[in-house]
């Protein structure tokens, strides 16, 4: 039988992404990939993670992950960007098995970012 | 469904007229007996039925004992083709039908495929328009039976369908239309059309849901083996004891929409004009099939949007991303993609299909809600290369 496919929260965060944009004088990283396109950027003060913007084409659940991941990196330390927190999103947004590859995106996507700020470093 | 939904989906689906809904419940009320039962209250039942079968008939300019009962446009295109394939195959083993059918219709080749039937795919054009000569070029000596649909599920597309039926009549051809979007839409008069076997359903024009019919002309060499056994009713073409109720309702639905198919069509191509006017600037917009379809139908397209996401944008506008049936699917629609469109153009083509209750003021929410959703969704959007 036809259910929602989307959970509360997705349905919030993607109808009002506040993190959708760019950082302005930070790294960019940015995964095509899995017919998905995803953009992370993010601006650090001393080594906390202060601002950290995303740009999605995707579905409304990588959209809904990207905006949540986003307000979850903010304040944390740069060193939060080698933990994927993949558990709490595929739990809090309630993101079905057949969308597991594009939560790889943004795995993916975070961990390039990481890579970025490592070389800069 | 809330109050501010807009319902924009009545390709899918249908809401029950109130007068099918009365006459819906009159019945049930009142004529609960078989309508195989010879007795009093039998007879009464079945008195119901033929009254049905009048109106359906009438609808379609018909005589009454030529309709078939049965559960939908699914089950009559099943036992249409099933049913007729299996009926002239010792005569041949060849069909034709074309890509951009309904699934009831090509799943049921593809298994007959499997069963040693000869099956030719004809291909419209970019416009969803089917050419006769195409078809035609397909036919073959052994050509048996050829089914092609009335109007596009997904695109509105209106078929020539006398100029394919009367390919079909001097070819010796059993001819079968799937008009589930055109009965009670469209003016049908299967006393000039050449055509052999027409599929419909209720729940598309304001009857119930559950019930249907299948039109078989009156000629020995037109027929269909069953495909349900199990009784002797409807001259054993499709045995069960049929849902008096049901029946009633959609009798009553093709009375309803006999004496109201031009206004319907007028209100329709005003909404039409709404939607597309309302639209058509839209950097990238594509219309999906012929611009002169059937009016409550638009189905468009929008350069690199993801349609999934353009679905939930447009909420609480009700749409679909292409058939219901295939609306859950990630694929592609295969009607699409067979009238050319990319695989990223299919995935973002929304069907806004109008009815008899939508407003021109719900139509104009719904083109608000739409250039907004493209908008939001680009801006969104990442370069194709950062």
């Amino acid at each position: 039988m036809s259910g929602d496919p989307y959970s509360p929260a997705v349905r919030e965060l993607f109808a009002a992404p506040a993190h959708a944009g760019d950082v302005d004088d930070g790294e960019t990283a940015f995964v095509d990939d899995q017919g998905v396109r995803l953009q992370l950027s993010a601006r650090v003060a001393g080594a906390e993670i202060a601002e950290m913007r995303f740009r999605a084409w995707g579905c409304p659940h990588l959209i809904a992950a990207a905006e949540w991941l986003c307000g979850y990196y903010e304040g944390r330390p740069l060193s939060a960007l080698e933990d994927f927190p993949r558990a709490p999103i595929m739990e809090n947004l309630a993101v079905p098995t057949e969308k597991t590859g594009r939560i790889l995106v943004l795995e993916d996507t975070v961990r390039l970012l990481g890579q970025k700020f490592g070389d800069g470093s | 469904m809330t109050a501010e939904t807009i319902y924009l989906d009545y390709a899918a689906s249908t809401p029950v007229d109130a007068e099918v809904l009365d006459r819906m419940r009159e019945v049930a009320e009142s004529a609960y007996a078989n309508p195989s039962s010879t007795h009093a209250a039998g007879r009464l039942t079945h008195a119901l039925i033929a009254e049905a079968a009048e109106q359906v008939a009438g609808l379609l300019n018909v005589d009454p004992r030529t309709l078939v009962w049965t559960s939908g446009a699914t089950e009559s295109d099943n036992l249409a083709i099933s049913g007729a394939a299996r009926y002239r195959a010792h005569r041949g083993r060849h069909l034709v039908t074309m890509r951009t059918e309904h699934k009831a219709v090509t799943d049921v080749f593809d298994m007959l495929r499997g069963q040693g039937f000869d099956v030719t795919w004809v291909e419209p054009g970019t416009d969803g328009v089917l050419d006769p000569a195409v078809f035609e070029a397909a036919l073959r000596d052994d050509t048996q039976f050829a089914s092609i649909m009335y109007v596009n599920n997904e695109t509105g597309v209106i078929q020539d369908i006398e100029a394919l039926g009367a390919i079909c009549r001097e070819r010796n051809v059993l001819f079968h239309v799937d008009a589930a979007q055109a009965v009670g839409k469209l003016p049908i008069d299967l006393g000039r059309l050449p055509v052999d076997l027409m599929s419909l359903t209720g729940h598309k024009f304001y009857g119930p849901k559950g019930v249907g019919a299948l039109y078989i002309v009156d000629r020995p060499d037109c027929h269909v083996e069953p495909i349900l056994y199990g009784g002797g009713q409807q001259r054993r073409i499709r045995p069960g004891t049929l849902p008096t109720d049901l029946i009633a309702g959609l009798g009553k639905a093709a009375e309803v929409a006999a004496g109201r198919i031009e206004a319907d069509l007028a209100h329709l191509r005003g909404l039409r004009d709404v939607l597309w006017n309302g639209v058509r600037d839209i950097d990238g917009i594509l219309l999906n099939g012929s611009a002169d379809g059937f009016p409550g139908i638009l189905n468009v397209s929008v350069a690199d949007i993801e349609g999934e996401s353009l679905l939930l944008a447009l909420e609480p506008v009700c749409v679909a991303t292409g058939s219901a049936c295939n609306s859950k699917s990630q694929e592609p629609s295969y009607v699409l993609r067979a009238l050319g469109r990319t695989d990223l153009e299919a995935q973002s083509a929304i069907r806004f299909s109008t009815g008899r209750p939508t407003t021109p003021a719900e139509v104009e929410v719904a083109v608000t809600k739409y250039r907004d959703a493209v908008e939001r969704l680009r801006a969104m959007a990442p370069g194709k290369a950062a």
